[in-house]
């Protein structure tokens, strides 16, 4: 007699079966019987228990009629504060989300929440990884019910969150990253609550734990930037240039404190999928140069071809510079390099808009470098683009050297000292550490337009940038009209 | 029951048995035609590994199937000539799946499909590559 079970998972024809599915669908097999009352009172062994715990997770999932039941089986026999349950759910949720049928879908973040109100062991590694499944540039209806999902339980469980700093701030990250899109791609009616519930879930954020979000560091500002339209926003950011005090946060009275700290890498992975992080580093790692070019039509198919899906290349190049590091063996072999990839990325881009996000993405670590905290490998990528394109690709180098400049002179103009500083200092570090034998390449490139030439001569040889520090302490105590004019641009505005 | 041996495509001889294990990744496909009086879709893939690659041929709905980028596990398939093409199927013992994607590396030559095979010289029933023929 075969039990009747309802699927987990959705597969196309000729797909093989996933081993997670496979596992919990044959633990309820065995022990769906026992998941009705009467329930025995004696303590399962270690291997009862995880089995157990795999059944409920199964039915759990796929038969919500018996939800009651089985969370009163479930609450009744964790012994191990629901580390296996939750961590069943997380396998779930990093390797079959996509394939997840609407109903086990449901109940996922339902769960989820119900984790969250017994505070589960590994619960906020769930809501991290959820937060992950919300994908870039994706507007379909199914990826925007887990965005106001995820906002809307994090917001009606605030006391929690409020005592998980890294889900805190992973989430604040995740939903002003998606707020730019929402806010600028796509409009309707659905979408404005959707915005509604974003907006009001980051300024709360925002406005009551700020010590928090500093935390965060300097692509917090990058991110805030891009929402300069929002009214709430440009509220806020009058507030963090004209009033920082407002924030009560000691050690944070201006830009250049948040500036100072470097983004702790694992923020990075926020807003790329598990899926896509999988491939760049195989593609990275494995592909040798030559071959690169089916894997990238691959890729592009699967990620780069709806509209608006290349927003993802702004967070794929921080990625690529923040938390894929090549080992010596790698960089010496023939695998293909990271400049390459990022190369063919900024190519990808079709619109003006996301070229320019995208450029900023690959120098922003230039604009607040520095020697002592930063790694030479998140600046690397940039300068071997510029001078790898000398001499076959000159609009490349171009392109990317008038970017950078535009960016010194341009993306916070009270504070041009701090950045020119950072992208003097990124210069220097390569050349110090062998990145580039030295910067002669390009200042004695014929192929280099004058203009240029002079430019970047004149920037590495400013005596001026030495006595930037005295300016800067000047500036804090400026006129704050003058600083209202001269808060940050957007980046599309720089074209 | 004999155990399964997963084998690599460079190891491919053309034989009427059905006994290639195969994982491969696809990597061109062909376009869909309909075969014979009864209209039967099939359609050519390129299928690759690290050692060689292969014309892999799919029946009716393996058309739609498989993408390229696709990792595919290929059990008791078929390596033999079909209408004076040497192809990889599945057959009718056979059978292929979707295991993966874009995670595996592959060469797109040799083509096993277009390589010459001959009777080895100390085997005569044994078919080998030309390139592979052991002297006498």
């Amino acid at each position: 007699m075969t039990v009747p079970t309802n699927p987990l998972l959705h597969y196309n024809p000729y797909e093989a079966k996933h081993q997670l599915d496979l596992s919990l669908a044959k633990a309820y097999l065995l022990l769906h019987s026992q998941l009705k009352p009467p329930f025995p009172l004696t303590i399962p062994s270690p291997s009862e228990y995880a089995l157990l715990t795999q059944a409920l997770a199964f039915s759990l999932l796929t038969q919500p009629d018996l939800t009651k039941i089985n969370l009163k089986h479930l609450h009744a026999s964790a012994t191990d504060g629901y580390d296996i349950f939750t961590t069943t759910l997380l396998n779930l949720t990093d390797n079959c989300y996509p394939k997840l049928l609407p109903v086990p879908r449901t109940q996922l973040l339902f769960l989820c929440s119900q984790l969250i109100n017994v505070a589960a062991f590994k619960v906020d590694s769930l809501v991290i990884s959820l937060l992950r499944r919300i994908n870039g540039g994706d507007f379909t209806e199914p990826n925007l019910w887990l965005c106001a999902e995820l906002a809307k339980i994090l917001s009606d469980n605030w006391d929690w969150l409020i005592d998980e700093p890294l889900v805190l701030t992973s989430a604040l990250f995740v939903f002003l990253r998606l707020l730019a899109d929402h806010y600028r791609l796509v409009s309707g009616p659905q979408l404005d609550e959707l915005k509604r519930l974003e907006i009001s879930f980051c300024i709360r954020v925002l406005r009551n734990c700020f010590h928090l979000c500093l935390g965060i560091g300097r692509d917090l500002i990058r991110l805030l930037q891009d929402l300069f339209v929002i009214p709430e926003f440009k509220e806020l950011w009058k507030d963090l240039i004209c009033d920082p005090c407002k924030f009560g946060v000691l050690g944070f009275s201006d830009l250049c404190d948040i500036y100072r700290i470097k983004t702790p890498r694992h923020y990075f992975l926020l807003r790329i999928s598990q899926e896509m992080e999988a491939q760049l580093r195989f593609l990275l790692t494995h592909v040798k140069w030559v071959n690169q070019q089916r894997y990238q039509v691959w890729f592009a198919k699967k990620y780069l071809s709806l509209p608006g899906s290349e927003t993802v290349i702004v967070d794929v190049i921080r990625f690529i510079c923040q938390c894929y590091h090549p080992s010596k063996e790698i960089i010496q072999s023939n695998v293909i390099s990271r400049w390459a990839v990022i190369g063919w990325l900024l190519k990808s881009c079709k619109r003006n808009y996301f070229e320019a996000n995208a450029k900023l993405a690959l120098f922003y670590d230039w604009l607040f470098f520095n020697d002592t905290i930063d790694s030479i490998m998140d600046i690397e990528p940039a300068m071997l683009l510029i001078v790898s394109s000398v001499p076959q690709y000159m609009e490349i180098t171009h392109c990317l050297l008038e970017f950078l400049f535009l960016v010194v002179d341009n993306y916070d103009v009270q504070r041009k000292n701090v950045i020119a500083k950072g992208v003097l200092g990124a210069f220097n570090a390569l050349v110090k550490r062998g990145v580039v034998h030295s910067l002669e390449v390009l200042m004695n490139c014929d192929k280099l337009s004058p203009f240029l030439r002079e430019k970047l001569s004149k920037f590495l040889f400013d005596k001026a940038l030495v006595s930037q520090e005295k300016e800067i302490i000047q500036m804090q105590s400026g006129d704050h009209q003058d600083q209202i004019a001269g808060m940050p641009e957007q980046a599309h505005q720089w074209l | 029951m004999p155990k399964q041996s997963w084998m690599k495509l460079k190891d491919l001889t053309p034989a009427a048995s059905n006994s290639i294990n195969a994982t491969v990744i696809l990597v061109e496909k062909g376009n869909t035609i309909e075969e014979d009086k009864e209209k039967t879709k099939t359609c050519v893939a390129l299928v690759a590994d690290e050692t060689a690659c292969v014309n892999f041929q799919m029946w009716g709905d393996e058309c739609e199937a498989f993408q390229p980028g696709d990792i595919i596990r290929i059990s008791k398939g078929i390596f033999s000539r079909h209408k004076n093409k040497l192809l990889l199927r599945a057959g009718k013992r056979g059978s292929v799946e979707k295991v993966g994607e874009f995670t595996m590396l592959f060469v797109e030559s040799p083509n096993m499909s277009e390589m010459r095979y001959m009777p080895d010289a100390n085997q005569p029933s044994k078919l080998v590559p030309e390139s592979q023929l052991t002297k006498p």
